[in-house]
């Protein structure tokens, strides 16, 4: 929808503004609950399991974790120009921003993807392949959590890639001249990292000096 | 939002992903899990503040971002104070395997 042409339900462009953010923050609440409830999980299994759950965690691969949070972080600041270059009114720049963002999203994806092929090379795939004489009973539960967990939010990050290729094709042909969508699909970007945000610590740093 | 403050922003962010990395490897028991989500937490506002622009938002959106988190706090504070006084004892997933049916 054009801004400058109001639907009759508006008073005013601010109205519209505060409207659209809105329902933005009520779709991400629903969200923040569906994503919390992986984090409520994590942390009851931490107090069930106790070292061996810590133990388990220490599998993953923290130096691709860690690359890939400094990727997302960089990819949230580009997305912050992309909405800012867009709400002064520039063109080109915020469409090469979103470029931008939407490589080092697909950066993060692939180097997920390489995690999870180590992880089956080396049998943790619970399910697949998982060596449960190996890593223990426990270390299969933590990581059937831990592929729900980044497998969702590799989904959410794949759907915001493709959203945010949309939206640099829209504005670089010029179709879409109101500036709320880059914020709105902005604030869904930033919301996915800072999910991942708490991922992090919680499948990365754990059993890192035992 | 200014260029500037935006990458003074992810300086912040990076600069804190690597304390937090650092610090993992920092013997510190318990404490360990305590400073990561306390960073984490830090992380995620200056996100939430800067980048997420709640900075300049209206009451009505603040209070909209902060129900979703409000909720999510009772949610795990109510899970974890249920699991994390159980009286019953764990009993161990090889043992339970083990058993005779």
């Amino acid at each position: 929808m054009r801004e400058d042409v109001l639907g009759i339900q508006y008073a005013a462009r601010e109205q519209h503004r505060e409207a659209v953010t809105l329902g933005m923050w009520a779709f991400l609440a629903t969200e923040l609950l569906f994503f919390g409830s992986l984090v409520a999980g994590y942390l009851n299994y931490r107090i069930w399991f106790g070292d061996a759950w810590i133990a388990a965690a220490s599998h993953t691969k923290i130096v691709l974790g860690t690359a890939n949070t400094a990727i997302l972080l960089t990819s949230s600041a580009c997305m912050a120009m992309a909405v800012m270059t867009r709400g002064i009114g520039k063109r080109r720049a915020p469409v090469l921003w979103l470029l931008a963002t939407a490589a080092l999203g697909l950066a993060f994806v692939l180097i997920k993807g390489f995690e999870y092929y180590l992880e089956f090379q080396e049998h943790l795939v619970p399910a697949l392949n998982f060596d449960a004489a190996r890593y223990g009973d426990t270390a299969e539960i933590f990581f059937f959590w831990y592929f729900c967990a980044t497998g969702l939010h590799a989904l959410h990050l794949l759907i915001g890639i493709f959203m945010v290729l949309w939206l640099a094709l829209a504005i670089g042909r010029g179709t879409l001249e109101s500036p709320s969508p880059v914020r709105l699909i902005g604030l869904y970007w930033h919301f996915v990292d800072v999910v991942w945000i708490f991922l992090f610590p919680l499948i990365y740093l754990a059993g890192r000096n035992g | 939002m200014t260029a500037g403050l935006i990458w003074r922003c992810w300086l912040a962010l990076v600069i804190l992903l690597a304390l937090t990395t650092a610090f993992a490897f920092v013997p510190a028991g318990s404490a360990n899990i305590l400073v990561a989500l306390a960073i984490a937490a830090a992380k995620a506002l200056i996100v939430l503040i800067f980048f997420m622009e709640l900075r300049a938002s209206t009451p009505l959106i603040r209070a909209a971002a902060a129900a979703g988190f409000f909720w999510l706090l009772i949610m795990i504070a109510l899970t974890g104070s249920d699991y994390f006084h159980r009286t019953d004892q764990h009993v161990p997933v090889d043992e339970v395997r083990a058993a005779p049916l």
